[in-house]
């Protein structure tokens, strides 16, 4: 064909311009994605947004809910529930936040490497995986602190162990069914070499459900983390941690029940604020 | 078209006339908020006992027409006008009423039978489901023509050949006596010779059950073969119908006249550019005021681009949709061959360089799952091959026989057991893929995977280069930031040409490459390689399992069978005079207007096991009792002492070459 036709290139459905049209999906799935963001900034913010000193008595323990100036009570000794609370879910977020990313970057690797390669390494490196898989995450946890001594970066590192193989397992799917594809092959003629057609024709492709994944799995994250925490295996005791206070101060249920409820009531926030915006990001990456 | 019938003919219970209709029937789909109207207004009726070709390009409608009538159109379909079986509507019926049709009246074949079988079951069993009892299963697989049906039922799906597979379904189509049976693509994945098996089989059991078939396919040879009527659909709409010698013999419309004329037979003229119809199919998402042809059409008229033509009776029985006068029509000459330069003979093929050679290239995968149960299959078994400095080779022969892994073997994807394989200068070849799009990858951009070849140039150098390779494959400069879904096949395809040129290479691999594409764009795609071949130099090695392409693009045909080549010679002399016994009933197979195929029996042999002495034997009409000998050692001999010419058979006269029969071209 001698004449060119003209060619428009389309724009990709991620490239368009952002609408305010209040009717279309996508509008509400970049509004549900964004309190990831939105979220993170309270986390920050959390000194900013505390009125007290969360690790202080500062008025009358066992305070109700809007007297003595706390507005979501104090506990036994005075603390700010609220101020708790704000520091606690800062805490949470950010310790899921570490373990996905380690996960993603360690499971990342190893799928994009196993994939990749195929044969034995594969073999070797999917074996591993699947061992580590299949250990029960809070006795791995007790196991961990019991050796290591209680610490937060100790009950942090025990969930990171049983949680990057999913990423492993995830982005390895993924990049064995991208390296079965003649575009593979094709690169390869191209005289790309291993660790070229790794990153360039095959990691970009296993990305967005890997992004997927992981922004699902925040919720997760979140309750897996307070469950710990209520076990007493997180940090140690004047931090404010959510599950903790919740679950060293259960005896209070039945009088101040706003004590341990309210920590409660903070990581079921957390994790439907974290799963509705999950569920966001999977819509706007795949919206079949 | 108006009906023929009244409707309390239709509907009357034994001496029903007409079995299923579609009456102004329009389907829409939704895709990412933009509709995409699949059928735009069609009409027609399926007569009671016919069979009726449904031909058209991909994206025409075919299935969707076929789906509606099953009443599979799916939930989110907008649908006008009536599609009725045996008087009910199935548009309008509830999902129950159309199950009860579907079991009384209906039968349905699909392309790819491994996705209507369940791969957990056995075959008697599924056949069974649908016959009704165990008995009836054993019947109508003997009836369809399973080889020893009886052990066959209790085998798994995978554990066929896809011709057995395709049989199968038919057997679950036709239980129960169905009424109409729609065939979508039945064929379009078996080789030649078992589609003949399956087409024959297909027309017998329409004369012996008496029911209609509704023949989907994009091959009007296939529709030649088979149909007694045969309606063209363009764009969601009839373009033409009639019946089957009216509408190919003596089309009436410039669509079907541009489809027969750039057809690919084994009479096409080689030494000329392939005559194509200009342009594509258009975007099924396009609004179509007036006839959705006149873009690509040589003798539209300002009114065709306002005026949706209706069908109307030109001749007896013969419907056309245009608005041009019949005569008119007939006495243009309706393809324009595409602006391309003619395909002429390569200004040197030096024979005494080779540019690749194998020699005694043998190659085996280990396959089975689980332990110790590995088993061995032959996919090459011995192939000397030698492709001459600027030769175009074609390879032709059935699925499985190696076609694939002996180019996959001489680009270095694959490692031979033994054998070598060497290329000249020692640069590597370059290979362009059946599947183009799943060839690009995804997320890159034109401009980035052709850039890959390039690495070691600056940026700007780069640029210019992808720039003038797109072009050389007459693509605009713009298609460089489009990634691979955003472009259509036919200029996929040309992208991948683009990277396999942007820098030269000494031999051009080519596996299957048009065989995805509609005729119009296969033969732009032929032309094109031809074109790039002579002027860059290049060779070709071209796999095909068609032969009417080989026969185009290649100065030599290579057959092979089972792993080996058992004939090679020029391609007029393979493909007019074939000598060795398979590569004759390849030839009598080619579906085509007005030609009787002769059909091959039997199945083709498995390379798990190849039968010993001459592989061929089990098929073979001519075999003697030594083709069988394990001590046979066949091998390529030449021909009368030439160096063009050989067969390996031992029952062939080798002491002459047979005349090439120049077929001329229709209207030359
Ligand atoms: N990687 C592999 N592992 C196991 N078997 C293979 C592999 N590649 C090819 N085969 C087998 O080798 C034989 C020859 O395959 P090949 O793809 O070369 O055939 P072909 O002539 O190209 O067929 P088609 O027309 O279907 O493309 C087939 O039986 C095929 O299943
Ligand atoms: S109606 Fe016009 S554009 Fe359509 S086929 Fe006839 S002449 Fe061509
Ligand atoms: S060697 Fe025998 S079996 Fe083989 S093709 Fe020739 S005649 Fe047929
Ligand atoms: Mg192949």
């Amino acid at each position: 064909m001698a004449v060119a036709e003209p060619f428009v290139v389309p724009r990709p459905a991620w490239r368009r311009p952002l609408s305010l049209d209040l009717r279309a999906p996508r509008t509400w799935s970049i509004i549900g994605a964004s309190l990831f963001a939105v979220m993170t900034l309270i986390a920050l913010a959390a000194p900013l947004l505390s009125p007290h000193d969360p690790l202080v008595p500062v008025g009358i323990p066992l305070a109700a809910p809007g007297h003595g100036g706390f507005l979501l009570g104090s506990d036994s000794i005075g603390r700010d529930v609220l101020s708790r609370c704000l520091y606690g879910m800062r805490a949470s977020w950010f310790a899921a936040l570490v373990v996905i990313a380690g996960g993603f970057l360690i499971g990342g690797l190893v799928g994009l490497v196993a994939g990749s390669s195929g044969g034995w390494i594969d073999n070797l490196l999917m074996r591993i995986t699947d061992g580590f898989l299949a250990l029960p995450a809070p006795v791995l946890a007790i196991a961990v602190v019991a050796s290591l001594g209680p610490s937060f970066t100790h009950t942090l590192i025990a969930v990171s162990v049983v949680w990057w193989p999913f990423y492993a397992r995830i982005v390895r799917g993924e990049i064995s069914k991208l390296a079965a594809r003649p575009h593979v092959e094709a690169a390869r003629l191209a005289g790309a070499g291993r660790v070229r057609i790794a990153l360039r024709h095959l990691l970009p492709g296993a990305l967005p459900a890997a992004v997927v994944t992981a922004s699902l799995d925040v919720g997760n994250l979140v309750l897996a983390l307070a469950g710990l925490s209520f076990l007493g295996l997180g940090q140690s005791a004047p931090a404010p941690e959510l599950g903790a206070d919740s679950a060293r101060n259960l005896s209070l249920l039945l009088q101040q029940w706003w004590v341990p409820v309210v920590p409660g009531i903070a990581v079921a926030v957390l994790a439907v604020i974290a799963n509705v915006a999950g569920d966001s990001v999977r819509n706007l990456i795949d919206p079949e | 078209m108006s009906a023929q019938l009244a409707p309390e003919d239709v509907l009357t219970d034994e001496g029903y006339a007409v079995v299923a209709t579609a009456e102004d029937l329009h389907v829409t789909f939704r895709r990412n908020g933009k509709a995409i109207h699949a059928l735009r207004g069609i009409s027609l009726e399926i007569r009671r006992g016919e069979i009726l070709g449904l031909v058209g390009e991909s994206g025409s409608g075919k299935s969707v027409l076929g789906l509606t009538l099953l009443g599979l159109h799916g939930a989110g379909a907008t649908i006008s006008g009536r599609a009725t079986v045996r008087g009910r509507d199935m548009v309008s019926a509830t999902d129950a009423e159309r199950r009860a049709v579907r079991v009384a009246h209906l039968g349905a074949v699909f392309q790819d039978p491994m996705t209507s079988l369940n791969p957990t079951m056995r075959v008697g069993r599924q056949v069974a489901e649908a016959a009704g009892s165990d008995e009836e299963a054993l019947r109508l697989l003997r009836l369809v023509g399973v080889p020893e049906a009886e052990s066959r039922m209790s085998a798994f799906p995978h554990e066929l050949s896809g011709g057995l597979r395709q049989r199968v379904m038919i057997a679950m189509a036709v239980a129960g006596n169905p009424d109409l049976v729609i065939a979508d693509e039945p064929t379009t994945a078996l080789d030649v010779t078992v589609q003949a098996q399956v087409l024959r089989l297909l027309r017998t059991l329409r004369d012996e059950l008496g029911c209609s078939v509704l023949m989907i396919t994009h091959d009007l040879g296939v529709a030649a073969q088979i149909a007694d009527r045969v309606a063209v659909m363009y764009a969601g709409r009839l373009a033409e119908l009639g019946e089957s010698d009216a509408v190919l013999r003596s089309s009436a419309h410039p669509y079907t006249l541009g489809l027969m004329r750039s057809r690919l037979t084994l009479g096409v003229d080689r030494t000329r550019a392939l005559p194509a119809l200009p342009g594509e199919v258009p975007s099924p998402a396009a609004p179509q005021p007036g006839c959705a042809f006149s873009p690509r059409c040589s003798v539209a008229g300002p009114d065709c681009a306002e005026t949706s033509p209706e069908p109307v009776e030109v001749e007896p029985g013969h419907h056309s949709a245009c608005l041009r006068p019949l005569a008119v029509v007939r006495s243009t000459d309706t393809v324009s061959p595409v602006a391309l330069t003619a395909r002429a003979e390569p200004a040197g093929i030096d024979q005494d360089t080779a540019a690749l050679s194998l020699r005694s290239v043998v190659k085996t995968f280990g396959v089975g799952k689980g332990f110790g149960r590995k088993r061995t299959l032959h996919a090459l078994r011995g192939v000397s091959l030698q492709v001459a400095q600027g030769e175009s080779v074609a390879l032709v022969g059935e699925s499985g026989s190696g076609k694939s892994t002996l180019l996959r073997v001489a680009a270095g994807l694959e490692t031979a057991d033994s054998g070598e394989v060497e290329l000249s200068g020692g640069s590597r070849p370059q290979m362009v893929f059946q599947d183009s799009g799943a060839s690009l990858t995804p997320w890159m951009t034109v401009e980035q995977i052709l850039g890959e070849r390039v690495r070691d140039l600056g940026r700007a150098a780069r640029a210019a280069k992808v720039r003038e390779a797109l072009s050389l494959v007459g693509l605009p400069a713009e298609v460089g930031a489009a990634r691979a879904t955003q472009l259509s096949g036919g200029q996929r395809q040309r992208v991948c040409l683009a990277r396999a040129t942007i820098v030269p290479p000494p031999v051009l691999l080519c596996d299957e490459p048009t065989s995805a594409l509609d005729v119009s764009l296969a033969a732009s795609v032929i032309n094109l390689i031809a074109r790039l071949r002579r002027e860059l130099g290049m060779s070709v090695l071209f796999v095909t399992h068609d032969l009417s392409v080989a026969r185009v693009v290649a100065d030599r045909i290579a057959v092979m069978y089972l792993g080996q080549i058992v004939e090679i010679g020029a391609s007029d002399r393979v493909t007019s005079a074939p000598l060795h016994p398979y590569t004759r009933s390849l030839v009598s197979a080619v579906p085509d207007v007005g030609l009787t195929p002769v059909i091959l029996p039997g199945e083709p042999a498995s390379p798990l096991n190849p039968p010993s002495g001459c592989a061929f034997h089990p098929r073979c009409a001519d075999a003697t009792e030594s083709c069988q000998d394990t001590e046979l050692g066949l091998r390529l001999q030449r021909v009368a002492n030439d160096d063009v010419d050989r067969v390996a058979c031992i029952n062939i006269d080798l002491s002459h070459v047979p005349t090439p029969v120049y077929i001329t071209p229709k209207g030359a």
